[in-house]
């Protein structure tokens, strides 16, 4: 039983980790520790309530916890680092291909907003959400979400517009 | 959706890095979920360890409480319930200082009458009365012990007959 279960819980982590991981980085502004610390707290949360989430939408459920603690733990000052042996891998700085650079840009515009702002710009512009469940991740009205993700994209447009002009 | 929302979605999709979920992902996951789990256990435990405490010193409490609550029960009752009870005190108290049984229904009226008077005629009109009730009930002294015997009497024996007396008196005194 208890095997079965690792065994459907492993398979749903490794085929959702990478775009999980991606979502988490646009929620942080592009801070990877912090981003795999969201998934990894995500995912835990996950394996308890697998056996009643597992037939539904788990994927939905590790978002809106996703989503929550990276609303929450925008308001820490300790994000709970531990030393480690090895450092993480660093982007390489003379790493100049486009999509890195882009990538960069966009994280660092993203951490430019507040942590609802960016919540609701990356769920509404990179999940597709509609406005009803941006505002139910965000535990919010739906006019505060739409207000959040209006503002959110008016200050990345500041910030963006001489960047995604080239790209497109 | 204008372009730039449009060129923001394609951008946020088009600059995800693949990254693979490797073993020491895995290892680390399952750390923290063996970690959780031990930590829910604990909680689990002490939170049944505090309820079970509260239980126990709620139920060593609750005898406590009704001890306390039966005096106070005791207290609220006596009022009715030692009404019936002082009679009974009273009758021997009663019936002590009266030479004969007959006095005890005017028990604090007969020795004040009997001061008052002379004793004569109230003791000898009363006493003749009910002189024969205590005879029969002590027949010890038959004729000759009719002024001692009376003292020594009532203690054990008249009780019942006092209380008998007690309830007689009450008409006797109605005739009164």
């Amino acid at each position: 039983m208890e095997q079965v279960r690792a065994d459907g819980f492993d398979e749903f982590v490794a085929a959702r980790w990478s775009a999980l991981l991606h979502v988490a980085r646009l929620l942080t502004g592009g801070d990877r520790q912090r981003a795999e610390d969201l998934v990894q707290e995500a995912l835990v949360k996950l394996w308890f309530a697998w056996p009643k989430v597992a037939e539904q939408a788990p994927e939905a459920y590790v978002r809106t916890v996703l989503v929550r603690m990276a609303a929450r733990s925008a308001r820490r000052r300790w994000w709970g680092e531990r030393p480690v042996e090895q450092l993480p891998d660093r982007a390489d700085p003379d790493d100049v291909s486009s999509t890195v650079a882009e990538r960069r840009r966009l994280e660092a515009a993203l951490a430019l907003l507040s942590p609802k702002q960016r919540v609701a710009v990356v769920l509404r512009y990179y999940e597709d959400l509609p406005e009803a469940q941006v505002a139910q991740a965000l535990g919010c009205p739906v006019g505060t979400a739409r207000s959040h993700a209006s503002r959110g994209v008016a200050r990345l447009r500041q910030i963006l517009s001489d960047a995604v002009r080239p790209v497109g | 959706m204008d372009d730039f929302e449009r060129d923001l979605s394609r951008l946020m999709r088009d600059t995800q890095q693949h990254t693979p979920y490797e073993p020491e992902h895995r290892q680390r996951l399952h750390a923290d979920i063996r970690t959780r789990r031990r930590s829910r256990l604990l909680w689990k435990a002490g939170g049944s360890a505090v309820a079970v405490a509260g239980l126990s010193v709620g139920l060593a409490l609750l005898p406590n409480m009704l001890t306390r609550a039966q005096p106070a029960d005791q207290d609220r009752r006596p009022p009715p319930a030692t009404s019936p009870t002082p009679s009974y005190e009273d009758e021997p108290t009663t019936n002590a200082p009266d030479p004969s049984p007959s006095s005890t229904q005017p028990a604090s009226s007969a020795p004040a009458t009997a001061t008052a008077t002379g004793g004569d005629t109230p003791t000898g009109a009363t006493g003749t009365s009910f002189r024969p009730t205590p005879t029969t009930t002590v027949p010890e002294p038959p004729a000759t012990s009719e002024f001692p015997t009376p003292p020594p009497s009532p203690s054990p024996t008249t009780a019942l007959p006092s209380r008998l007396e007690t309830e007689e008196p009450s008409s006797s005194a109605g005739t009164e």
